[in-house]
């Protein structure tokens, strides 16, 4: 597991919920900070990404683990 | 919160309906596939996780002087999106039940032949894959040609004619989407027709076709299903007649364009095939035959009045005759090679899912059948990848 400050499990939640989710923790965050998201919603995987480019948080990485997908999100300025 | 099935939003389309189809999407599944019907939709792409940011410079952005229909993957964001416009003061606002995969999913029945025949013949038409496959009643059979995974939407068909599926006849091995023929055998215990060129590799059992076989109905006086060994657009590709009436051309002819025969990897061999197939066996057919193809690209050159995608077969040969008229077997294969273009790569798994031997779940199913056809010779007959 990578160094994260914040963790977000959206297990079981289908979209909006976890992006929506991820943006109401971000927001919270400071600059530079890194938030952990688990989802299971394999829409999520296009999404996430999609939507952190755009308001820019950077994807640090993600990956599988099981059934679940993992990102680390970084909180933008 | 209203909600609209595939079904009801494919008849607005038909009907020319005035609305505004709001895509929710991310901007790259957007792109990948889309919903296109009969007739021209207006249409905008604005992902969901754009209203999450900024609610109200995007509900400002979508028009408010018609309604508005919202549709996302599945369905949970297009009801977010709904939510929001309602709750920001905009009427008429709806969702689509099931997402953008029950339009994938979506088949639309229309009968080909006049009323008072004493058979059916239906064209199923599933607009978000531009492909079709048919029906042919005669009392209480039904034979069905090339039948997509909407394994239920046939059986309630059927049921609803008072007839039961007797036999599942593909025209090929399908690369573009998966067959609903095993399914469909395995809850009927109908007979899947088949060549020997295509599925002698697959794991089903099914009767291997012959060239100039018959096939019949059981009771007598029913159409005679007259089966031609067309190779081109694969090895063991078929072209079914019904009462030297119709055609049931596959992959091997459509209204605009032919199959591409490069899907093989064998472009000019198979390309080869497909000249003689085109000069010597579909070439001699009647003119008056109505074609009925396996796919489209485009309804407003290839759909009736009535929206069914058929023609007789002298305007198929008049409206392209830059293939027809092709007069050796060299110039046929360089026009090939001019013309082909990269397959999508989720062709390979298909086929195997098609041969039996791989099984992904239904989701996963879903997914890869998701997505419009690439199966047209000509560049014009279908959408361009790199």
């Amino acid at each position: 597991m990578k160094e994260h400050d914040d963790e977000l499990d959206c297990s079981g939640l289908n979209c909006p919920m976890p992006v929506l989710k991820t943006k109401l923790k971000i927001d919270k965050m400071d600059a530079g900070k890194i938030l952990r998201v688990i989802t299971t919603d394999p829409g999520a995987c296009n999404d996430l990404p999609a939507w952190a480019g755009k308001v820019g948080h950077e994807i640090l990485s993600n990956c599988e683990e099981g059934d679940k997908y993992v990102f680390y999100v970084k909180r933008g300025a | 919160m209203t909600i609209f099935t595939a079904h009801e939003l494919y008849s607005a389309i038909e009907e020319k309906e005035d609305f505004l189809l709001l895509d929710v999407r991310n901007e790259e599944d957007h792109k990948r596939f889309s919903i296109e019907g009969p007739n021209e939709v207006m249409m905008m792409n604005i992902p969901y996780f754009d209203f999450i940011e900024e609610p109200e410079e995007m509900v400002a952005q979508v028009p408010d002087d018609k309604p508005v229909r919202v549709v996302c993957a599945k369905v949970g964001s297009s009801e977010f999106v709904a939510n929001l416009l309602e709750g920001l003061g905009r009427e008429n606002v709806s969702h689509l039940d099931g997402g953008i995969i029950s339009w994938g999913n979506l088949l639309v029945s229309k009968r080909v032949n006049s009323e008072s025949d004493d058979y059916e013949v239906w064209q199923f038409n599933r607009p978000g894959k531009a492909s079709c496959s048919y029906g042919l009643v005669f009392g209480k059979e039904m034979f069905l040609f090339d039948p997509s995974r909407n394994v239920d939407y046939y059986l309630q068909f059927a049921e609803s004619r008072g007839a039961i599926i007797t036999h599942a006849l593909e025209t090929h091995l399908q690369a573009d989407y998966i067959s609903g023929s095993p399914k469909i055998v395995e809850m009927t215990g109908a007979v899947l027709v088949a060549h020997d060129g295509d599925y002698s590799e697959a794991l089903h059992q099914y009767h291997s076709v012959t060239d100039g076989e018959e096939i019949n109905f059981s009771t007598e006086n029913g159409p005679v299903v007259s089966c031609v060994h067309s190779p081109g657009h694969t090895p063991g590709s078929m072209t079914y007649l019904i009462g030297e009436k119709y055609m049931i051309s596959g992959d091997t002819i459509f209204i605009v364009s032919i199959g591409r025969p490069d899907l093989g990897k064998m472009a000019v061999e198979w390309a080869q095939m497909l000249y003689d197939t085109l000069h010597k066996r579909i070439s001699v057919m009647p003119d008056d035959l109505i074609v009925l193809p396996g796919h489209y690209t485009d309804w407003e050159a290839e759909a009736d009045s009535e929206y069914r995608i058929m023609n007789d077969f002298a305007t198929v040969k008049a409206m392209n005759e830059e293939i027809y008229s092709i007069a050796n077997i060299d110039d046929f294969v360089t026009y090939i090679q001019g013309n082909m273009r990269n397959q999508p790569e989720i062709y390979g798994q298909i086929r195997l899912v098609n041969f039996g031997k791989l099984t992904p779940c239904e989701n996963e199913q879903n997914i890869m059948d998701l997505g419009k056809n690439e199966c047209a010779a000509s560049k014009h007959g279908g959408i361009e990848n790199a």
